[in-house]
């Protein structure tokens, strides 16, 4: 298993966001987890990548256990991450979004930057060529010098993906990526994923709301309800599951 | 790449021949205060300017420089270990006010720098046996070092245009290079800089640091140039002017840096004949900048020029 998460807890004042939740990954599948809105799917993925710190719970990611570590610490252990209200570098270069990402793998010391050596000029070369890689993958290396805030929505939120692929992790969290996009947007933004898949074989955990969207791409999907478990399986299991009809699906269908 | 040469070239000769245009005197000595002031609201611009947290600490980083070397160089050390103790000083200085609370958000480092300059404001004048006290320290010996003596304001000039052009050098290289770029996507985004796998509490006490020591540089470059140091110039209210420099060249900008920074410093002698009124049109151009201009000077200049060029 890539990711292992076992009997994770998570509360805000009195309220269990997370209620004793496993997840668990293996290596190179696409993993969706859905739910209602206030399921726990985004304290879920805050907790994963460190934002929030579980109150109870184990996170191993490839053994290594995660709780507690700073994000940064999280981020190089190999997981990385998109966030639902984009959260780019806006001033920054699309180009410069990337390498930041990119950069943890060439580290230099101020000394070489300052003195301009061999190190430092190998370090950025490489650090480019990772993020010009990681562009042309989203297909958006035409926009590498553009501002980041200049980018339209949807491009804004392939940057994203751009810039969490350039770290080379071992897992990408993907936090509702179709939000705020067209169905052509979004069915583009699957593809991309889908193919990341099969060019770089990441693992991906994608947390949708969207139950159409996911059931397309997912290898398994998990399904939350008031911060519990109440399903697990692969898209057709999860269609036919009572639990998830009464929970979800049917839930939404009273109200349309 | 041609032209670009030809203009470094103009530069060049314009900033070798400005002093014998002012001739020894009061003139050079404010453009040489300028142009240390350029030092330090460079250093400024790495913690507030790229990493956007703000630091009202520079003019006690740039006091402890001054008075580290004010004092060794009295006690007979030699020019250039007074540098270095300059240096060291101001970084030590910011490790013990950037590690503690930089790791808290938002607005504690501004809270702190300011007590900070209060406190290094008091020892100066009431540590009077080693500081002087109000009336400072007197005939600081001039810069020498490899067999030089530095006499003049218009030798000095020369020194601290090099120096100077070290800073901006140094400048650009940390913005363009792993360091920079983490600086400000810690600015724009602390968080998602931080899932990206940047340390952003590291980078914060890193760009505090850098700053602390361009400030202590330069304090050091005072002591020895202007021979006479007090408290009065390394006050909170220097601070403040420090930040506006920053503020209307344009946080962020390395030349808007250095152009906030000169232009403020000399501007005053200028507008000379317009006495307590100075003040007045001071205040009034600080608030249409940051009305008309947020970005600064610097942010403004590019606009202009795209609609004059729109206008043609």
């Amino acid at each position: 298993m890539l990711l292992q998460a076992k009997g994770i807890v998570k509360r805000f004042g009195g309220v269990s966001a997370l209620d004793g939740v496993d997840l668990n990954v293996p290596q190179g599948i696409i993993q969706a987890v859905i739910g209602p809105n206030g399921s726990g799917k985004t304290t879920l993925i805050n907790s994963l990548s460190g934002t929030y710190v579980p109150d109870e719970g184990s996170i191993q990611l490839n053994g290594a256990e995660l709780v507690g570590a700073r994000p940064h610490k999280i981020a190089q252990q190999g997981l990385a991450r998109t966030f639902q209200n984009i959260r780019l570098f806006g001033t920054l270069s699309v180009l410069d979004n990337v390498k930041v990402a990119a950069q943890r793998h060439t580290p230099v010391t101020l000394l070489d930057v300052m003195l301009k050596t061999g190190a430092h000029k190998l370090a950025e070369r490489e650090t480019e060529e990772r993020a010009r890689a990681a562009l042309d993958l989203v297909g958006l290396g035409t926009r590498a010098l553009d501002r980041a805030n200049a980018l339209p929505y949807a491009q804004q939120r392939l940057l994203e993906i751009a810039r969490a692929i350039a770290a080379e992790p071992l897992m990408l969290l993907l936090d509702e990526p179709a939000a705020g996009m067209t169905m052509t947007e979004a069915l583009a933004l699957l593809e991309i994923i889908q193919n990341l898949r099969k060019r770089i074989g990441i693992t991906v955990l994608l947390v949708e709301h969207n139950v159409r969207l996911v059931m397309g791409i997912s290898d398994r999907i998990a399904v939350l309800d008031f911060g519990r478990k109440i399903a697990e399986g692969t898209p057709s299991e999860i269609q036919k599951d009572p639990a998830v009809i009464a929970a979800y699906l049917g839930r939404r269908r009273a109200h349309a | 790449m041609k032209t670009k040469a030809l203009i470094l070239g103009l530069c060049a000769c314009g900033i070798a021949i400005i002093p014998s245009l002012l001739g020894e005197g009061y003139l050079i000595q404010v453009l040489n205060l300028a142009i240390l002031n350029a030092i330090v609201v460079l250093g400024l611009n790495f913690v507030t300017g790229f990493t956007g947290q703000i630091n009202f600490g520079q003019a006690a980083f740039f006091g402890l420089g001054a008075y580290a070397t004010g004092i060794a160089t009295l006690a007979g050390a030699p020019w250039l270990a007074a540098l270095f103790l300059s240096g060291l000083v101001a970084a030590i200085a910011s490790l013990a006010l950037g590690v503690p609370t930089l790791r808290l958000r938002s607005y504690y480092l501004a809270m702190t720098t300011i007590g900070f300059g209060e406190i290094v404001r008091l020892v100066l004048i009431h540590w009077e046996e080693v500081t002087g006290g109000t009336s400072g320290l007197r005939a600081i010996p001039p810069i020498s070092a490899f067999g030089f003596r530095v006499e003049s304001q218009m030798a000095s000039y020369y020194v601290l245009v090099f120096a100077l052009a070290l800073a901006i050098l140094f400048a650009l290289r940390i913005r363009n290079s792993s360091f920079g770029r983490a600086m400000i996507a810690t600015r724009d985004s602390e968080v998602a800089a931080e899932l990206s796998g940047v340390n952003t509490i590291r980078v914060k006490v890193l760009a505090l640091m850098i700053g602390a020591i361009y400030a202590g540089l330069a304090g050091c470059f005072f002591a020895s140039t202007i021979h006479y140091i007090s408290p009065d110039s390394f006050t909170n209210r220097q601070a403040v002017l420090l930040l506006t420099m920053l503020i209307i060249g344009g946080t962020g900008s390395i030349w808007g840096a250095v152009a906030g920074a000169i232009g403020l410093t000399m501007l005053p002698e200028a507008f000379r004949f317009l006495d307590q009124w100075y003040l007045v049109l001071y205040g009034s151009a600080v608030i249409a900048v940051i009305s008309f201009a947020p970005g600064g000077l610097a942010s403004a200049i590019p606009n202009v020029v795209t609609r004059l060029k729109a206008a043609r």
